[in-house]
């Protein structure tokens, strides 16, 4: 009993050893990651970033450090927001706070088109979803590290794009962001990333353009996973059910968030593509599972995603989804959808919706 | 996947929750699945489900209920989630009249694209923030009188007519689809001489059926 005992603990041991060993080397990977990100990548961003190095350290997950810069740089700046402009925009945000809290609202009529009462029920919206971001980080919500800027951005997009206003998803993605960036910079990343044709359809709820999202994803649903898709097919399980929250909040309400910022990341490299490919990624990786689920089972699992997710499976198995069918890729796969759905609005305008 | 008593049942029910951002949707039905309640809860972007099977008699019902997102602006997606549902609770924060204003428009949604039959209960939520009230309850149970709604205030907080208010509208609509069995029987029996096997499901049988009214 006594040398079972030992072998035991001398088992045990080698099995803490190991376990030190391997966390020495992810921090020394992740030591010599950040480096190679600040000494070599960043200060040659332009002609780098799409070579077949940086693609790979990339996919491994951008070390926190260096991760707010490289999201910046890689979503640009196409719309050419200076820190002056956000400034002038949160200016004007905090206006409106001050003139509704006082009762004045009445007098501010220079929207033409969005009324005040819209606008006020955007300011409320705001308010109550902040309390509803993340909260159990405990740092966004009244009277936490992170509230004031959360609100900032927000407040100051709904100044800087009347047209789109708030839209419930918004809080999730700017809190993510400003995890990793600080408050001018994340609202222009945020603004940014909202401008990019796939988030734009879906936070103008653009209903047709959001059903041909889902139209091409399921193209390549079926073509990577034939047997799920007959399966969901047959217990009408369609993408609206478990899609429009993912790509609402790009994953960071459903993911645990470590998980949630490597998606971001490779979203950053690949673009819209990726956020589809993460939902084939998560349905083969589930995909025994949900064989055997009826409808209401399937349906509750993808909108409760089970939190200890394994990191390392999760994104292999995203890795093994071709984001090719029949030779045509994601891009081809979508303009031709969209092209079929216009003309087939041209041809009888009232089979729409 | 769950127990065996959850997985035993005679009818499977849709039910949708509906209502303005913020007036609790959430958190009553957690309340009514799981018991739990919670301050800081997540806000719903499109649809969350949860299900809970209660004894109607004999009847076991398998509550299906579709948990929805409040933003005005997702109703376009939203309102597809009504197809196939046969009960609806129409939430408002009693303590908020602006929630409550808005209702009549809520309903308009619902019989657009829901079934004409749909059992559907207007519910006050927040009771125990009666301090701030803004809604009157006659107010509201008027107009709930007047539009054929079932009303009930309730409060997912301290629990307060949580249970009764889905368990309501499960009996209003297990009364119907009896009646109607009732009268597909009669029917059967005047036409055919007997009831198809399909269509009728009894008490004892142990299948899932999703009913339509």
């Amino acid at each position: 009993m006594v040398v079972q005992a030992k072998k035991r603990e001398l088992k045990e041991a080698q099995r803490r050893k190991k376990q030190l060993e391997e966390r020495c080397r992810l921090e020394e990977s992740i030591g010599n990651a950040v480096l190679t990100w600040n000494n070599e990548i960043l200060p040659n961003w332009e002609t780098m970033w799409c070579s077949r190095k940086v693609r790979d350290l990339w996919w491994q997950g951008i070390p926190p450090s260096v991760r707010g810069k490289v999201w910046s740089l890689a979503i640009g700046n196409e719309l050419n927001i200076t820190h002056e402009l956000f400034d002038i925009c949160l200016a004007r945000a905090k206006e409106r706070w001050r003139s509704f809290s006082t009762g004045g609202s009445e007098a501010e009529t220079e929207d033409a088109g969005f009324s005040a009462a819209d606008r006020e029920a955007s300011l409320e919206l705001i308010k109550l979803d902040i309390s509803r971001t993340f909260p159990s980080l405990c740092i966004f919500q009244q009277g936490g590290p992170y509230h004031d800027m959360l609100h900032s951005v927000l407040g100051a997009y709904t100044c800087y794009r009347p047209d789109v206003g708030y839209v419930q998803g918004m809080s999730f993605i700017a809190a993510v962001l400003i995890l990793n960036l600080d408050t001018a910079d994340a609202f222009i990343a945020f603004s940014n990333l909202l401008n990019k044709p796939c988030q734009m359809a879906f936070f103008r709820v653009d209903h047709g353009l959001m059903l041909t999202y889902f139209a091409a994803f399921e193209v390549f649903f079926e073509e990577n996973l034939p047997k799920l898709f007959a399966h969901f097919k047959k217990n009408n399980l369609t993408p609206d059910i478990y899609l429009i929250d993912w790509i609402f909040t790009l994953y960071s309400k459903s993911l645990p968030l470590d998980l949630a910022c490597r998606v971001w990341d490779v979203f950053c490299r690949d673009g819209e593509e990726f956020l589809f490919r993460t939902a084939l990624g998560l349905l083969r990786l589930f995909q025994d599972v949900l064989t055997r689920m009826d409808f209401i089972h399937v349906a509750q699992f993808l909108t409760r995603l089970p939190e200890d997710l394994p990191a390392e499976e999760f994104f292999a198995s995203i890795a093994s989804i071709q984001m090719q069918s029949r030779n045509k890729k994601w891009a081809q796969v979508l303009t031709a959808l969209q092209k079929d759905s216009r003309e087939m609005e041209k041809g009888s305008p009232s089979l729409r919706h | 996947m769950g127990n065996r008593a959850e997985e035993d049942y005679n009818f499977v029910f849709k039910v949708v929750l509906i209502g303005e951002s913020g007036v609790g949707k959430t958190n009553l039905l957690s309340r009514f699945t799981r018991n739990e309640f919670s301050h800081d809860s997540r806000t719903t972007i499109g649809v969350e489900f949860s299900t809970r099977t209660v004894m109607l008699g004999t009847a076991a019902i398998k509550a299906q209920i579709w948990d929805t997102a409040g933003l005005e602006r997702y109703r376009a997606i939203t309102s597809a989630y009504y197809r196939g549902a046969v009960g609806a609770l129409l939430v408002f924060d009693l303590t908020k009249h602006q929630t409550y204003a808005v209702v009549e428009r809520w309903l308009k949604e619902l019989y657009d694209h829901a079934e004409a039959t749909i059992v559907v209960m207007l519910v006050g939520n927040k009771s125990d923030l009666s301090q701030s009230r803004e809604v009157p309850t006659e107010e509201a149970r008027m107009f709930a009188e007047n539009n054929g709604l079932l009303f009930l205030e309730t409060s997912a907080l301290d629990s307060t007519n949580v249970e009764l208010a889905f368990e309501t509208v499960l009996k209003e609509i297990f009364a119907k689809v009896s009646k109607q069995r009732q009268n597909n029987a009669r029917t059967n029996a005047v036409t055919l001489g007997s009831g198809p096997a399909g269509q009728e499901l009894g008490p004892g049988e142990k299948r899932a059926c999703c009913i339509s009214l």
